[in-house]
């Protein structure tokens, strides 16, 4: 008997029964009880340390959890839609810094991660942990996830080549004194094609992310404690031509050596001497460009000013507890189980070269193992002493779309200075910044939800904020 | 009485088919357009809090940098698929138009083809197609220019529109050539003749008879393809990874709606946005259905 | 001076030949000139489609070597299946492991029931359209005129807000339910059954028929043609469709292709291979149907814009 409605329509009914069939069978044999806990990483390397550590809590405390690694794009994505639309949630969840933000641009009750404020009081660990870590996982004065780390950043160098070109790192105490040798004795032509073949830093000429690790070291930052926008200060300013003659026309002393695969072949040829290295990344290094073994060190950041701070930030790992999280209580229990471990310290150390932001950890034996990858110095001990100096980035908001506006008057300003050189560059960069500043402001102005806050902040307490 | 219930039954029946299509319109057609309205005079984070502001939403957007950027990008979007993109379609199809039935048929497949794949798919494929140094449009260009092998298309903010413009070329001059094949089938080929035996050139036999005659199927493409342009987002939006390009230079009205709506919450601005694309919609459909009826008078 | 140089110049120097040698007889030469352009842009055209067939079997370290294919004396060595192998494997979220193939399944069965769904509510409005006389009906169709002049986007915020706040976020139905009836089907039916004649629904009637039987077997045969374009847009509408299951769909295990690809730009960044491989793939049933079904899509579509 034929299909009286021709062909087409009737593959596409069965095509669609038999895939709604296979649907509901995979449906039925791959769901199961929701256990005590959901748990959910971005972090590959988290999720191996965390897996080893969750069995413990499991039987201390007779419940089963469940972890999970999921990529960090489709589960800040995921995140954000569904605490909106209040859809299934995990329980607890690792952010990245600095997309905390994100979860920010409604009134408190709305951000869907609990407030951790009284918590973290109640354990004295905002005395106990670095405070400026906090100012990443906060809003308005109240803290929405636990920090995980510090990432104290420090410059990693080709010490032999620095060796062998007779520079002596402990002259290199501020950025001017930087600055001058790298001119001096790094950025050369060596075979003599009219292009330099060696640089001192690894900089992007978009400025991406350290444009803001600069800036964060100079004192500069894009809001203050209050979350006042401030990326148009005069330090931003300042901060801008400064990258900019650093990373465009003659005079340069950076190359942009991207990431990956070209980066690593950068680095392994001596084409870039200095990289900024927060203590994480300290470790990627180890673990992806091998062959530098021993030939690699770590010196503190060159200061802006005598007695400034000797380092910044890059990046972090917050832990949020949902507000849909039936068992708060556990779920709190099983943060601090995993946040301050002492064993765990030691073991994170030895697996990411990562320190804690507990401070009474810093002694731990495990810091003070030379590392041979660094030749033989103690790493640990190393960030472990920037750790107090980190200083606070505070991420509103609007922290991405600050970002990328500064970025933008980068860009512009660099152009203008290979087009025009030094000559009104100041101005022309300052303008740009206040324009963008004042779209920014004006944005931020018209979101009625911060500022209903900010009326029933100032009539309940006062100061509050970090 | 059998007979009046009958009627009364065959009465009812056109209700009861069109019934769906009235629920459906009602809840979510009707109710949401209604609740777009004051859902524009309001903010919200998401579907969770709202408050009413008033006119600020259109106040902000109509002076909003970023919306200025993402309205000339759109224009000149819309600017290149009419005065590239048609041309090209046409070109096509003329010179299709006096094929053999078979090869015809073989080539409009072939050239139809890239509308089966989504425009999320199109943006995937071509985002690797202009990798620099490696991507095939890259090597394409270096090949025959002896340009670009370097191009940074969708790292460079000058060109990036130029990426996307490119990109919908490929995938639109198909689906456009076959409404100007059709059109063409309808020209009077004993006119041509005419036409060529009074001495006129190719040029002018375009010109004054087969133009004229494809006047109602041209108008239609072209104001059906300045509305698809004026929607478009889901190309460029796959085309930069999710982004909007550097210093928004991928950024479209729709993005912007998208970015508002879904990205910072503010469902309120999202919808202002859709009204203001409404009116700039109808205002330049209707004013190019009226350019094409002056246009007719004149002959 | 290269390859692609040389072979551009010769095709030109043949119609500059053939036209200098038959000078009587040009169109001979334009003929030539004529296929020459349309072979050209035709490889324009499949040259991403027949690339991208290439780097989904070309090995990951080789991705970028070649424009196409390696030289078949590499073959054995560099040409194999590990992308889609690696797309297959299992990948971690929120509802445990999913596999790609879920994510084709879900694309198939939204894609169907989309298309049955809209199929029938759309030709049950056409039908009452075109053959019954009622109050209202001017309204109703100048109504349908009028609401295809907004553009969806203008909905998109409020519908979104509707469909959480009835809590149908997360699921099918939002994908479904709210497009179950379109205008443009509706219109494209009534066009196509205004033709059938009267007395055919009169002798049903006269046989017993109840009015939705004469519908369903007596008028819905006549129209297969258009059964079919229609079929055609619709699937591929809801086969494409990126916005609807990017705003309506949370969980990972419900996602559709599109979304999925998109998302694995950037989760395999560094293996373009693998989302290559998949986009192949999701590119395939479209193509399939597409080919048994284009005479009717082309008639349909061609008809509806010359009437228009």
């Amino acid at each position: 008997m034929e299909f009286p409605y021709g062909k087409a329509p009737f593959w596409i009914l069965v095509l669609a029964i038999i895939t709604g069939t296979a649907m509901m069978l995979t449906r039925k044999f791959t769901s199961a009880p929701r256990p005590d806990l959901v748990f959910i990483v971005f972090a590959p390397r988290h999720y191996e340390a965390y897996q080893k550590l969750i069995p413990e809590f499991e039987r201390t405390h007779n419940v089963k959890v469940q972890l999970q690694q999921i990529h960090q794009r489709p589960l800040q994505t995921r995140l954000q839609s569904a605490l909106l639309a209040n859809t299934e949630v995990p329980d607890m969840v690792e952010i990245m810094n600095p997309f905390m933000g994100a979860f920010m641009k409604g009134p408190l009750k709305d951000v869907g991660f609990v407030d951790l404020t009284d918590r973290i009081k109640a354990e004295n660990l905002d005395k106990r942990m670095v405070e400026s870590r906090f100012s990443i996982w906060s809003s308005r004065g109240r803290i929405f996830a636990l920090p995980h780390d510090v990432h104290p950043a420090a410059l990693a160098y080709r010490r032999d080549i620095i060796e062998e070109l007779g520079i002596d790192i402990s002259k290199l105490e501020t950025w001017d004194d930087f600055v001058k040798v790298a001119h001096e004795k790094i950025v050369k032509d060596l075979d003599g094609d009219g292009v330099p073949d060696r640089y001192a830093l690894d900089m992007p000429i978009e400025g991406t992310s350290f444009f803001p690790l600069l800036l964060l070291q100079r004192g500069g930052r894009y809001f203050d404690a209050q979350g006042n926008l401030t990326m148009d200060s005069e330090v931003t300013v300042e901060m801008m031509i400064w990258y900019i003659h650093q990373t465009r026309g003659k005079d340069r002393i950076s190359f942009p050596a991207g990431e990956g695969q070209p980066f690593y072949k950068a680095l392994s040829d001596g084409l870039i001497l200095f990289n900024f290295v927060p203590d994480w990344r300290s470790k990627v290094f180890e673990q992806d460009a091998p062959n530098l073994k021993g030939k690699m060190a770590l010196m503190p950041l060159p200061v802006w000013e005598k007695g400034g701070k000797r380092t910044s930030t890059w990046g972090g790992t917050g832990l949020a507890i949902t507000e849909q999280c039936k068992n708060k209580e556990l779920a709190w229990e099983l943060a601090k189980y995993l946040y301050l471990n002492k064993q765990d310290f030691s073991d994170r150390f030895a697996m990411l070269n990562i320190i804690p932001p507990l401070k009474e950890a810093w002694n731990l034996p495990a810091f003070q193992v030379p590392n041979e990858y660094y030749s033989g110095q103690k790493v640990g001990q190393l960030y472990a002493e920037l750790a107090p100096e980190t200083p606070p980035d505070y991420v509103g908001a609007y922290y991405e779309m600050v970002d990328g506006k500064t970025r933008e008057v980068l860009i512009d300003g660099g152009i203008y200075y290979e087009k025009y050189g030094d000559k009104g560059l100041r101005e022309y960069v300052k303008e740009k910044l206040r324009l963008k500043a004042e779209h920014v402001r004006r944005v931020m102005n018209r979101n009625v939800f911060l500022r209903q806050q900010e009326v029933e902040d100032s009539n309940i307490t006062r100061g509050a904020v970090r | 009485m059998k007979n009046a219930k009958y009627k009364a039954y065959v009465k009812r029946t056109p209700y009861m088919f069109l019934a769906p299509y009235i629920c459906l319109t009602c809840i979510f057609f009707l109710y949401p357009l209604i609740s777009a309205v004051i859902l524009s005079f309001q903010q919200t984070n998401g579907p969770k809090s709202r408050a009413f502001v008033g006119l600020s939403n259109y106040a902000f957007v109509l002076t909003d940098p970023d919306f200025r950027k993402a309205v000339s990008n759109t224009v000149i979007y819309a600017i290149f698929s009419i005065f590239l993109q048609l041309p090209l379609s046409l070109g096509l199809a003329m010179l299709l138009n006096t094929a053999k039935d078979k090869t015809k048929g073989f080539f409009r497949l072939i050239i139809f083809s890239p509308n089966l794949v989504g425009q999320i798919f199109v943006g995937v494929i071509f985002s690797v197609l202009f990798v620099p140094r490696y991507g095939l449009f890259n090597r394409f260009m270096q090949d025959l220019l002896r340009w670009g092998l370097e191009n940074r298309w969708l790292g460079n903010p000058s060109l990036v529109l130029p990426a996307i413009i490119i990109t919908a070329l490929w995938m639109y001059v198909g689906f456009n050539m076959i409404y100007f094949l059709a059109g063409l089938q309808s020209v009077d080929k004993s006119l041509i003749e005419a036409a060529r035996i009074d001495g006129a050139n190719a040029w002018q036999v375009f010109w004054n008879v087969t133009l004229p005659a494809i006047k109602p199927v041209a108008t239609f493409v072209v104001v059906m393809s300045t509305i698809g342009s004026f929607q478009l987002f889901e190309l460029p939006f796959a085309l930069l990874k999710g982004e909007f390009g550097p210093s928004s230079s991928g950024l479209f009205i729709v993005s912007y709606l998208y970015s508002m709506a879904f990205r910072a919450g503010d469902l309120g601005t999202g919808a202002a946005v859709g009204w203001i694309l409404t009116l700039m919609i109808m205002a330049i459909s209707l004013a190019q259905i009226k350019i094409s009826g002056t246009m007719k008078e004149g002959q | 001076m290269n390859r692609l140089h040389i072979f551009l110049l010769c095709l030109a120097g043949i119609f500059v030949v053939l036209y200098a040698m038959l000078p009587k007889r040009p169109h001979i030469a334009f003929t030539y000139l004529r296929y020459v352009i349309l072979i050209l842009i035709a490889s324009v055209v499949l040259a991403p489609f027949v690339w991208l067939v290439c780097s989904a079997f070309k090995d990951p370290t080789v991705l970028m070597k070649y424009s196409f294919l390696p030289p078949p004396s590499e073959w054995s060595k560099e040409l194999n299946l590990k992308n889609f192998i690696e797309l297959f494997k299992s990948q971690p979220s929120m509802e445990g492991k999913v596999y790609f193939w879920q994510y084709i399944i879900n694309s198939l069965f939204l894609a169907g029931t989309t298309t049955v769904v809209q199929m029938f509510f759309s030709s049950l409005g056409g039908y009452s359209l075109a053959k019954y006389e009622f109050r209202g009906k001017k309204f109703i169709m100048l109504f349908m005129l009028a609401s295809m002049m907004i553009p969806g986007v203008v909905l998109l915020a409020p519908v979104y807000k509707l469909i959480v706040n009835i809590g149908l976020m997360d699921t099918y139905w939002a994908l479904v339910v709210p497009g179950a009836c379109s205008v443009f089907g509706m219109f494209l039916f009534r066009q196509a059954m205004v033709g059938v004649p009267n007395d055919l629904i009169e002798a049903g009637r006269i046989d017993g028929c109840s009015e939705f039987s004469i519908y369903l077997n007596l008028i819905m045969p006549l129209v297969r043609p258009m059964t079919g374009a229609f079929c055609l847009v619709v699937f591929l509408g809801s086969w494409n469709n990126f916005l609807g299951p990017q705003v309506y769909i949370n969980a990972q295990s419900k996602l559709t292709l599109p979304v999925v690809l998109n998302q694995y730009v950037g989760v395999y960044a560094n293996q373009y291979g693998v989302f290559l491989a998949g986009t192949l793939l999701a590119i395939i049933p479209p193509a399939i149907l597409f080919f048994c079904l284009q005479k009717e899509f082309i008639s349909g579509l061609s008809s509806g814009a010359v009437k228009g």
